[in-house]
């Protein structure tokens, strides 16, 4: 027996010293910075990239990427104000329809080969080549754009047919290509720009870049790794090189920084791992972001079945009955803002802080209902038009977890006023399907959020009737707003342009498609060894709007 | 000649299902809500025109009889199409996210083979004993608990001592120098979380099992005969029980191997390893039918082939399957 219990032992312990060993040389081989003396970060992340070339990626991490290794003529500074970046300075045309900008002088790409306003230039005029085609995910940015062109190095001068008011917004979503290695792809009908998968070419060299950083490495689904760009011809990052590493789920992720495997976790750190993180002594960072969480009603005005929920009372009842506080309390742990109108506060004066939201009154609710004749049924559910007031609300796995718990504190409210909700859940694609099925007439309720761009202009334009069966997820079609649309991508005066942004937006939080909820805050961690973050409230510090995160971290 | 008529009567069936599984993959997909064109035009600044382009360039403006030929004809050639998502062909992405899921999956799963078929004899020779009321109770415990928790458990737990995502670290190799050992090494140490997940996951079932067919078999005449021929009781359950035991087991070992192919969706979530589970996981919520088409194609293929040759082995085991 002796002899068996020893040997039991040896069993168990020699896989744990075999392991406990390898841990050992493996850690020696990794570990940031080793080897090389430089700083790298580990950054971890629930959202891989899905592409690396710029007319098939649709990952925020893959626009990410573009910021860093691809020039832009202008980006975001924290408070979210346009500042120069390729371009130096620029000016526009009275009538709004000619911008000339002046680019860096003696920049170059990674290879060494030049950069100038050639580049941007001639980047602009390929995509519009292809933009109801092949790039036609870049066809949004050059709305209204006749071409560009170059009169020398450092002067391209864009010209559109009418004044845009959002010019550099769009110029700072545009990444600039090499010339050098994306030629061959702008060519026949264009079937090869999405096929080129625009990685590191298999010799091991990176691939050409006129950011910061040039993408050494990359695996799908795993990793992306950077260096900095040698010939990088602004500001030199204070790190040797980063790296995204890619988390199916959010709760393995945040195990890895607290191993110690990443320095690092931005978007999506779930709310209910904050207090263990700053327990574990983490540097937790929340701060508004200009997301929404929206409760969706159908407003479309064709709409055949539950026509009730056409009338604006219905609506007005149903947000007397949405308890945000409790919402944000219960929901999100109070890591999220009060939600209104359908630009964000975080979005700076796009914002109309004028509109509140209304209070959370059952009485009022259920006194609004009542004087519009919706009768309580015998089961405690009003009838409309001779049908119970229930509902089903399209849920798609987006709003998983917070949105689970929002909908049952919503249930329930409605419930006391009268109204039955049913979650139905279903994916991605099947929900889009479901909302805009039959042209809109359908459906009921959905829950479902936007991640908008800085610029009002995408946000705005989800609402106007040319969005039907394209981003609209409500129905929401009425000529006098899309007017207001049109005449506020054309004004170039910023103040003119934020007055009529804001009646638009008190136009649809009257008209209630959306009922906004709740507005989530950027939840990010890292290690306290490093320092130098700059939260954006879209996607964090790393993100597709500056680079001031990535050329200023470094360790303390 | 009888044996032949089998053999050629399996394979037929074989191939028979191979291609309604063709055929169910390419509609079954296609009947779902939701389509591609609405995952990938939802993004800032599309234009009806992108929805438009993406529609003809996937073929999806054709009727659905038009792109099941072409789907068919292109698989005759080889060709399994390009990922809608991607951009990238089918077949090389499958091929990659195979060559990540196999290692990881075979080790699990044959893990749970060797230690279930061991601890099931061990548990039917000693039956009634302390170790085999611990080793029963822990194969169902192991058997119920869900993958995602037992996954969850052993992160948190080894998360310090094991690396707990990925295949690799991908520093080390390019931040410093790696040699081709320590890159085993790192590679072998990725593996032991996902790998023991599975293994623990799978190998009650093959305990239950084997016990139970260990307990019929040692109930049999012919082991009562060899006991009385004064064999000793380890030649009798090595010689006599386990062979005739091992025969229920054959048919849920080529299955389990069947599946090695497929990946282990929640496994593969867990420890973020990028097999074939996630890649499929991802081509369904994007409605990548292209990817869909040819990942269930090769899952189809490797259970179907798998089955087949466990068929021919309990041909060539039990010679009363050819009377």
């Amino acid at each position: 027996m002796r002899v068996r219990a020893s040997l039991v032992r040896w069993w168990i312990a020699a896989p744990l010293a075999v392991i406990a060993s390898m841990s050992l040389a493996s850690c020696g081989s990794s570990g940031s910075g080793h080897g090389t003396g430089g700083e790298v970060l580990h950054v971890g992340t629930t959202y891989p990239i899905d592409s690396m070339n710029p007319f098939v990626a649709q990952s925020d991490y893959s626009y990410a990427v573009y910021e860093y290794v691809y020039p832009q003529l202008v980006q975001y500074n924290s408070k979210l104000q346009i500042v120069p970046d390729f371009a130096r300075r620029w000016s526009v045309s009275p009538d709004g329809r000619t911008w000339t900008f002046h680019t860096v002088q003696n920049a170059k790409w990674s290879d060494g080969k030049p950069l100038t306003a050639a580049d941007v230039a001639w980047t602009i005029n390929e995509v519009m080549k292809y933009k109801n085609g092949p790039a036609g995910q870049w066809a949004g940015l050059l709305a209204h754009m006749i071409g560009a062109s170059a009169p020398n190095p450092t002067t391209l001068i864009i010209k559109y047919s009418t004044a845009v008011a959002n010019v550099l917004a769009q110029m700072q979503s545009m990444s600039v290509l090499p010339k050098q290695v994306w030629a061959p792809f702008f060519t026949g009908n264009g079937a090869k720009l999405k096929t080129f998968p625009n990685v590191p070419p298999t010799t091991g060299q990176p691939m050409v870049s006129g950011g910061p950083f040039e993408l050494v490495k990359y695996k799908a689904n795993q990793y992306a790794l950077f260096k900095r760009n040698p010939n990088w011809w602004g500001p030199k990052p204070k790190i040797e090189g980063f790296g995204l590493q890619f988390y199916s789920s959010a709760d393995a992720m945040v195990q890895a920084l607290k191993n110690g495997q990443v320095d690092f976790i931005g978007e999506y750190t779930p709310p209910t791992a904050v207090a263990a993180l700053r327990k574990s002594g983490f540097m937790v960072t929340t701060t508004p972001s200009i997301s929404m969480k929206t409760f969706i009603i159908n407003t479309n005005p064709h709409k055949t079945t539950h026509k009730e929920l056409l009338n604006p009372v219905v609506r007005e009842a149903i947000e007397y009955a949405t308890d945000r506080q409790q919402i944000i309390k219960t929901a999100w742990l109070g890591l999220a803002q009060s939600g209104s109108t359908i630009i964000a506060p975080a979005d700076g004066s796009w914002h109309d802080a004028n509109i509140k939201p209304l209070p959370f009154n059952l009485a009022k609710a259920n006194q609004l209902l009542n004087s519009a004749g919706y009768k309580m049924g015998p089961n405690g559910i009003r009838i409309a038009d001779g049908h119970p007031m229930s509902y089903n609300v399209i849920f798609p796995p987006d709003e998983r977890g917070t949105g689970d718990r929002t909908f049952q504190i919503m249930q329930t409210d409605l419930r006391k006023i009268g109204i039955s909700i049913t979650q139905q859940n279903m994916d991605d694609s099947a929900t889009f399907n479901a909302i805009s099925h039959a042209k809109y007439r359908t459906f009921d309720m959905a829950m479902w959020d936007w991640v908008p761009p800085v610029d009002p202009d995408f946000m705005l334009s989800v609402l106007t009737c040319a969005q039907l069966g394209n981003n609209s997820d409500s129905g929401y079609c009425n000529p006098a707003y899309d007017r207001m649309y049109a005449k506020q991508s054309t004004l170039i005066d910023t103040a003119t342009r934020q007055k009529l942004i804001w009646q638009m937006q008190q136009y649809i939080y009257n008209a209630k498609p959306y009922i906004i909820l709740d507005y989530p805050d950027i939840i990010e961690a890292h290690s306290t060894k490093w320092t130098g973050f700059a939260v954006a409230p879209v996607m964090g510090s790393v993100n597709s709007l500056s680079m001031q995160t990535l050329l200023n971290v470094h360790k303390i | 000649m009888r044996g032949a008529d089998y053999v050629i009567r399996r394979i037929g069936f074989a191939l028979l299902t191979i291609f309604i599984a063709i055929t169910i993959n390419f509609f079954l997909f296609r009947v779902l809500p939701g389509n591609v064109v609405s995952d990938l035009a939802r993004v800032p600044h599309a234009t009806p025109q992108l929805r438009h382009a993406l529609t003809v360039e996937f073929g999806l403006d054709k009727p659905k009889w038009q792109q099941y030929l072409i789907y068919l004809r292109e698989l005759v050639r080889g060709n399994m199409g390009i990922s809608f998502a991607t951009q990238q062909p089918v077949s090389r992405l499958l091929i990659n996210d195979l060559k990540n899921t196999i290692p990881m999956v075979t080790i699990g799963t044959l893990g749970a083979i060797v230690v279930g078929i061991a601890t099931g004899i061990l548990s039917a020779w000693r039956r009634g004993s302390a170790s085999d009321h611990v080793s029963t109770n822990l194969a169902i415990a192991f058997y119920a608990f869900p993958t995602q928790f037992l996954g969850l458990m052993l992160l948190i737990l080894l998360g310090g001592l094991l690396p707990t995502s990925g295949m690799e670290n991908p520093y080390a190799g390019v931040f410093g120098t790696q040699t081709t050992i320590a890159r085993l090494q790192d590679i072998g140490l990725h593996l032991i979380l996902p790998a023991l997940t599975l293994l623990l996951t799978l190998y009650g079932e093959f305990t239950l099992i084997m016990r139970s067919s260990m307990l019929e078999t040692l109930g049999e005449d012919y082991v009562l005969t060899a006991r009385a021929k004064g064999l000793s009781d380890r030649r009798v359950v090595a010689r006599h029980v386990v062979r005739n035991a091992l025969l229920p087991i054959a048919t849920l070992v080529a299955l389990s191997i069947g599946w090695i192919v497929g990946g282990a969706i929640l496994v593969e979530y867990i420890f973020s390893w990028p097999g074939i589970g996630q890649a499929l996981w991802q081509a369904i919520n994007q409605r990548d039918y292209p990817m869909l088409q040819g990942g269930f194609l090769v899952l189809a293929v490797s259970v179907v082939v798998l089955n087949l040759l466990a068929d021919l082995a309990y041909f060539k085991l039990d010679p009363r399957i050819s009377q």
